[in-house]
């Protein structure tokens, strides 16, 4: 690379990236978020008529159901331009083509068995430009036994072994295994789709080759099982939800006004834990002597626990605590974490266009570039609002476009 | 399992099939989990990741379960050979003067460091950014801190644990009318390290075009938060966030896991639209004596509390009770072939054991099992994305500590022998 041309202050990241984005739901929007944030340019392919079923879901602004004005859609999809092409249609796929040409990376999820059928096939997208880089999202990837199955967030959860470890502790049996708020496999899959996608740009700047990359949304989550899946192969033992856990204080506990999370690790936590409190007489019973017996003897610790924290307020309690280099953590509320003085001084939340004349706060940089700085920098497309753009970019003729849109290849 | 021929031309430096970041090396000072999953991710992309420990400072996950045979030992745990496959271990005691030497070598010859810590820590070492940047200009370093860098709680202390509840995850996640609950694992650590990776291969692309380096803050706080916008958003556009509400969705039903036949056994089956509705009930209504047996009314498909989503949603308890009924004489692997044939949604809720065993992620070279001078050969979770280009491969087992010390110093570092051996007599290599 060129040395010699002063870059412009702070330039983006991924600035001259181009990035197609086609499929639906969270997993590619925020895969492709990832890079847009980051500078590059991302055209998102929505279905006509329909468009990204996460524009279906709330929160929205003006409390209506509006695909226009879903808060899922707004966070997820800033600094992309959109487009609605039909890709089941051979005028669909020759849009998608000539954009091939000129970009970087296609991201999709397609499920395996209707990639082919949406233009999407690696090699005949790899065709139109040799350096491209086709990143495909599933959820049991692109070969095996269960290559085609459906699964939606939760199944995959619980495909990935995660559910099985989350529940309501001992005598809780009758209870499910238990998923996290929101969708959070797709959340991962997207990560894993931009760290892959971003791996294979790389390589492709050097070689000049681009190549088909495949992420399987199960294996993503059976990565981040910490050290649960190991107890199997290391010592025949399974990790359940029912289990005890082994050291204690480690849980959540009612304030007046709230919950804390009490996180005594080590020992030292543990005893200025105990001189907080003002150093009670039960806190000298052999029953609570170290992390292990507390946690035998959780039932009767957290009485006495809770007589104390219910006195407390939230806020106070974790800070006296940090104070002490307790690691205590607050159960934040939303509203907690918009309150945050810690937050607003880091400046991570951000405000941007909501598209209908108000402005919508939400989550900010995931990461602070010093000097290619994340940033929103426009608000999300309305369903088809740069198709017509986009066309013309492509070289498509008005009068064409307008064919196009008359014959519902695109909207 | 991977071949081992594809391994080493992933690990390779010459031809197409270069990993994406052969040459790329990484001075990796992290420990617990956040940081080492984010350099595991530049390992498995192909970068040379060159961990940094020391005996008087072990990584906790080295100290931790599961060890084979139940033996503890600091190169005996999978929860740190999980996570440091593919990677080098340099011994080095940070505390003792003769040994930050040796750390600004390694940082003078890496391209990226890598450290989470909590804020300070790298500089009260000697090791922040500006001298790191002094050794190496184009030098890209990242920072995954609990807190982030900068604001008034930035010296507080972040344990994994704590991370879940501090994001706001906790007070959204949870059974009905039940407390705050957890995810099942720290979930900001990985979610963290995941998005590390995205800011460093970014920073990495900016530098080939700039020639210039940077510093990255990671706040886990913030990384963990940019994972839950529907809940943050439901209170700055809705004034109210969402009621912990166990597994259902806000849209579909049935979206839930259901008890099956056998010891704990659980299936998870979800219903997003009219045409997987119509499936489940043909499936259920079938098993149960067949559409042509029972009175119209009598059936799921016909009953019309449950004609459209809407519908469905509202209620949502009785349709999860004739659902569990039905799973619960079934097993999960039945409830899932009979749903799936239909093209209906449904997975069990698998276990270490059942992932252990499952012969589709084994038909997919996904497992990884590389011997281990303490451990032997046991299976490990591999890398969740292929590249067809230029195949990934995990290189070599998670190393025992100090295992690549006279390696990184004579190969990496050039230092001589008897160099070696003087800062061994004084201890700084433990």
């Amino acid at each position: 690379m060129s040395r010699a041309t002063t870059p412009p202050e702070r330039p983006d990241a991924l600035a001259g990236i181009r990035i197609i984005e086609c499929g639906d739901f969270v997993a590619p929007s925020y895969a492709t978020k990832q890079l847009a944030d980051l500078g590059a340019e991302v055209i998102k392919i929505e279905a006509p008529g329909r468009g990204d079923s996460t524009r279906l879901r709330g929160p929205f602004v003006g409390g209506r159901p509006d695909p226009e004005r879903s808060g899922l859609f707004l966070y997820l999809n800033c600094n992309k331009r959109g487009i609605a092409v039909d890709l089941r249609r051979d005028e669909g796929q020759e849009v998608l083509s000539r954009l091939a040409r000129t970009s970087d990376v296609v991201l999709h999820n397609l499920p395996p068995a209707e990639i082919a059928a949406h233009g999407l096939d690696d090699a005949r997208l790899r065709a139109q430009r040799r350096e491209l880089v086709v990143t495909s999202i599933s959820p049991f990837g692109l070969s095996g036994a269960n290559r085609d199955l459906k699964a939606h967030d939760l199944n995959l959860w619980c495909a990935g072994g995660v559910a099985t470890l989350n529940g309501g502790g001992p005598g809780t049996d009758d209870l499910p295994p238990l998923k996290g708020f929101g969708q959070q496999a797709n959340f991962q899959a997207g990560l894993n789709a931009a760290v892959a996608s971003l791996g294979a740009l790389l390589a492709a700047l050097s070689t000049g080759e681009g190549q088909l990359v495949e992420i399987s949304t199960q294996e993503c989550l059976t990565s981040i099982l910490e050290m649960t899946y190991e107890f199997y192969p290391y010592m025949g033992l399974v990790a359940s939800r029912l289990g005890q856990k082994p050291i204690a204080p480690l849980d959540f506990l009612e304030c007046k006004d709230g919950w804390i999370f009490i996180c005594c690790v080590e020992e030292h936590q543990w005893q200025r834990f105990v001189e907080l409190i003002g150093s009670p007489e039960w806190a000298s019973l052999e029953l609570f002597e170290n992390r292990l017996s507390r946690a035998a003897n959780w039932d009767a610790l957290a009485i006495f626990l809770n007589d104390y924290t219910r006195e407390q307020s939230v806020d106070e309690l974790y800070h006296r605590a940090q104070a002490r280099r307790i690691p205590f953590a607050p159960v934040s509320t939303m509203g907690d974490l918009l309150d945050s003085k810690h937050l607003k001084a880091r400046g991570f939340f951000a405000t941007i266009d909501d598209g209908s004349g108000g402005m919508v706060t939400m989550p900010g940089a995931p990461y602070q570039h010093a000097a290619s700085p994340w940033r929103l920098r426009t608000r999300a497309p309305k369903l088809g609002e740069h198709t017509d753009q986009v066309l013309g970019e492509l070289g498509y003729a008005r009068a064409e476009i307008e064919r196009l849109h008359a014959a519902g290849v695109v909207q | 399992m991977s071949g081992s021929a594809e391994q080493s031309r992933a690990a390779g430096t010459t031809g197409a099939r270069r990993a994406p970041l052969a040459g790329v090396r990484v001075a990796d000072f992290t420990w617990v989990w956040a940081g080492p999953f984010c350099t595991l991710q530049l390992a498995h992309l192909g970068a040379e990741v060159i961990r940094v420990e020391s005996q008087g400072r072990v990584c906790v996950t080295r100290l931790l379960p599961p060890w084979p045979e139940g033996q503890p030992g600091i190169n005996r745990s999978g929860y740190f050979n999980q996570y440091n496959q593919g990677k080098q271990s340099l011994a080095l005691d940070l505390k003792q003067p003769d040994a930050l030497e040796v750390a600004r070598d390694l940082i003078r010859s890496s391209d990226v460091v890598v450290e989470n810590f909590a804020a300070g820590v790298m500089d009260r070492l000697g090791l922040g950014y500006e001298v790191c940047r002094s050794l190496r200009p184009d030098v890209i370093m990242i920072a995954l801190s609990g807190y982030g860098a900068t604001g008034p709680e930035k010296d507080y202390v972040s344990y994994g644990p704590a991370q879940v509840p501090l994001s706001g995850f906790s007070s959204v996640t949870g059974y009905r009318d039940w407390r705050p609950m957890h995810i099942g694992i720290s979930y900001g650590d990985p979610t963290c390290g995941l998005h590390g990776a995205v800011a460093v291969l970014a920073a990495l692309i900016h530098r080939r075009r700039t020639g210039a380096g940077q510093y990255i803050d990671l706040s886990q706080w913030e990384g963990t938060m940019a994972l839950l916008p529907e809940a943050i958003l439901a209170r700055t556009i809705g004034g109210a966030a969402p009621e912990r509400d166990g597994n259902h969705d806000p849209l579909w039903a049935p979206h839930g896991v259901y008890r099956c036949e056998g010891n704990d056994r659980w299936v998870s089956i979800v219903v997003a639209d009219e045409e997987e509705w119509r499936a489940l009930a043909r499936v259920i209504d079938g098993s149960q004596g067949g559409p042509q047996s029972a009175r119209r009314e009598s059936t799921l498909a016909g009953d019309a509390r449950f004609a459209t989503a809407p519908g469905r949603k509202a209620n949502e308890d009785a349709l999860d009770e004739i659902v569990s009924v039905w799973c619960r004489a079934r097993s999960a692997e039945e409830v899932t072939r009979l749903l799936q044939a239909a093209g209906v949604a449904a997975f069990p809720a698998m276990t270490a054991a059942d992932l252990h065993d499952d012969p589709h992620l084994g038909s997919r070279d996904y497992f990884v099992e590389l011997p281990h001078p303490e451990v032997g050969v046991k299976r490990h979770m591999g890398i969740p994305y292929k590249l067809h280009g230029t195949p990934l491969g995990v290189s070599r087992a998670a190393p025992c500590l100090g295992q690549d010390t006279d390696d990184v110093l004579t190969r990496v570092l050039g230092y001589s022998s008897e160099r070696i051996a003087r800062l061994r007599a004084q201890g700084v290599l433990s």
